[in-house]
């Protein structure tokens, strides 16, 4: 059994007096695709923000339970820093990317926790990205706001790279693709995994995609977590084949 | 060399102003006007580090002018001139001459500390929560000023005409000219570093947006407080040349109005412009002074040039552009970023 990367312990988060999640608890280990699945407001979007530290109203306070990375907790640890330090990347709900700037703009920005790095690593994480991306190469010098909706979803998936992370974690990425480009983006995740042994956390409604991409995998549900099992498991549970994979 | 063709430009500039000053080329009046402009400048360019380039709201910018003008002229009476309350001159009259931008900084340095008092509690809450305590700060100010009778209560504060004086027996040159001068210089310089240097570019990204900024390692935090306290400060340095310019402080000089000044002055140059605020600073204060036959319907002048700005342009003479953007030859003399 390889180490546990991140381990989240009966996280509560309230906004407000409205509790979005009633004690998740869940693990991902060192090299694994674990996926967080469920439908619109069952706290997915809330636990990633949490663990990316996002201040509110992105993330409430963590009203209880505790959220450990490498053994250690850090609900204390400042969003910046998460990023930098911890080289946890998230790639945010709706993309979240600088549309006034250029393709390789965001991604230089992207690049901005390597700064004490030597240039070479910067240049080396452009390498990859545009590899991955041919894309993204082809259009390095346009203003990212006149990309279609997949390709800003790779300029997103792209500038997560670009930071030194070891740990990647997705929100709905599928969101607005193309089932063409959204097997693309997928593919991307499993080859990141393979070929650098990135750990990925996914958060995804569509169950199916990324069931089929996982390793893993937690059914989240009103803020509670209702399943849980390798993704073959889950893919044969009959409840989960009822709620979310269409019988 | 080229690059210091500006630099060059404006000793000569400087120079020719101080000269024609000296010499009574350019009457009182001409450079009280150009006093202000200076002054403006430094407001409406500090002001446009939080509403422009960061994009966030603030309305109480007079309130930091008034610190800065309060602080700097008390400290400048007590070292410097006869003051009933505050007693003889504590330091010799040739000293006023190096000491006055130290004191002019000291002025700043306090605005500084008092926007980060400002700052704090505000950058919890995002939007228009800014804009509700930046005037709260600004009203709180004024109150406070005026409620102390030691430095004058509602009747303002004054004796800075002998640090003037002080400064005058040294060597007689119009020194206020030359301060204001300098204090916009270096004003617009450390600007210019600033919104150049990635603390301006993590607040444009926190303008553009926060949550993109965050995930970008950017401690939005650090650069929020940094920017609000170079704007306060900055803002102070500028009180502190306007109550030495005139002689007289008051507190009503800094009220709402002041801050809409500052506002209408950022907004009309463009937000996130420093070249826009610069011009838009000269614009105002010259139409300030050809309104003024109008007396009061100047004041309805003034804000219905800001509808029809609002309706025809909304972002401003410059936009978010430089005037290099616009001319490129003058980019063989002058590089912003």
């Amino acid at each position: 059994m390889s180490e546990t990367l991140l381990e989240v312990k009966d996280l509560r988060v309230a906004y407000g007096r409205i509790e979005a999640l009633h004690g998740v608890s869940f693990s991902v280990n060192q090299g694994e695709i674990v996926t967080l699945i469920g439908a619109n407001g069952a706290g997915k979007t809330t636990t990633l923000t949490s663990i990316a530290r996002l201040p509110p109203p992105e993330a409430p306070k963590v009203a209880s339970g505790d959220i450990l990375y490498r053994g250690e907790s850090i609900l204390g640890v400042p969003p910046h820093d998460v990023v930098s330090k911890l080289n946890v990347a998230l790639v945010p709900e709706g993309r979240h990317i600088f549309g006034n700037l250029t393709v390789e703009e965001n991604l230089t920005l992207a690049a901005y926790p390597r700064r004490k790095a030597p240039a070479s690593e910067a240049e080396a994480a452009f390498k990859t990205v545009y590899d991955l991306f041919p894309r993204l190469a082809e259009r390095r010098r346009q203003r990212s706001e006149q990309l279609s909706g997949g390709e800003q979803q790779m300029l997103a998936v792209g500038r997560a790279l670009m930071s030194n992370c070891q740990f990647i974690m997705l929100d709905e990425p599928s969101m607005g693709l193309s089932p063409l480009l959204m097997q693309l983006v997928f593919k991307t995740l499993r080859q990141l995994n393979e070929e650098q042994g990135m750990t990925i956390l996914l958060v995804e409604q569509n169950a199916n995609m990324a069931l089929r991409l996982a390793h893993r995998g937690y059914v989240l549900d009103t803020g509670e977590i209702i399943a849980e099992g390798s993704a073959d498991e889950l893919m044969d549970d009959p409840e989960v084949k009822k709620a979310y994979l269409g019988g | 060399m080229k690059q210091r063709t500006l630099t060059i430009g404006l000793v000569i500039l400087f120079v020719a102003l101080a000269v024609s000053a000296q010499f009574g080329l350019v009457d009182r009046y001409i450079q009280s006007v150009i006093m202000l402009m200076g002054v403006n400048i430094i407001l409406s360019a500090s002001l446009n580090i939080i509403n422009g380039y960061m994009g966030e709201f603030s309305c109480g910018h007079a309130a930091f002018m008034c610190v800065g003008a309060y602080v700097s002229s008390i400290l400048s009476v007590l070292l410097f001139a006869d003051n009933p309350f505050l007693g003889a001159p504590l330091l010799p009259a040739y000293l006023s001459v190096v000491l006055f931008p130290v004191v002019a900084l000291i002025g700043g340095g306090v605005a500084a500390v008092s926007g980060l008092l400002v700052a704090i509690p505000s950058f919890k809450t995002r939007g228009d929560y800014l804009a509700i305590i930046t005037i709260a700060a600004n009203y709180i100010v004024i109150s406070a000023v005026e409620n102390l009778e030691v430095i004058g209560g509602p009747r303002g504060f004054m004796g800075m005409k002998q640090v003037v004086r002080a400064m005058d027996s040294v060597a007689k040159l119009p020194w206020m000219v030359i301060w204001v001068a300098l204090g916009a210089w270096f004003s617009v310089f450390l600007i210019r570093r600033f919104v150049s240097s990635t603390y301006g570019k993590g607040a444009v990204a926190i303008n553009q947006d926060e949550v993109a900024a965050e995930i970008m390692s950017i401690n939005t935090n650090k650069i929020k407080v940094a920017a609000f306290m170079l704007s306060s400060g900055l803002a102070g340095v500028a009180g502190a040349l306007f109550a030495h310019q005139y002689g007289y402080v008051n507190a009503q000089s800094f009220n709402i109005l002041k801050s809409t000044e500052c506002m209408v002055m950022v907004y009309l140059g463009g937000m996130g412009s420093l070249s826009g605020s610069v011009l838009s600073a000269v614009l105002f204060t010259l139409l300030l002074e050809v309104l003024r036959p109008l007396q009061i319907i100047k004041w309805v002048i003034v804000p219905l040039i800001l509808i029809l700005l609002m309706q025809f342009r909304p972002e401003g003479i410059m936009g978010n552009r430089e005037l290099p953007d616009f001319f490129p030859w003058m980019r063989k003399f002058y590089r912003f970023k």
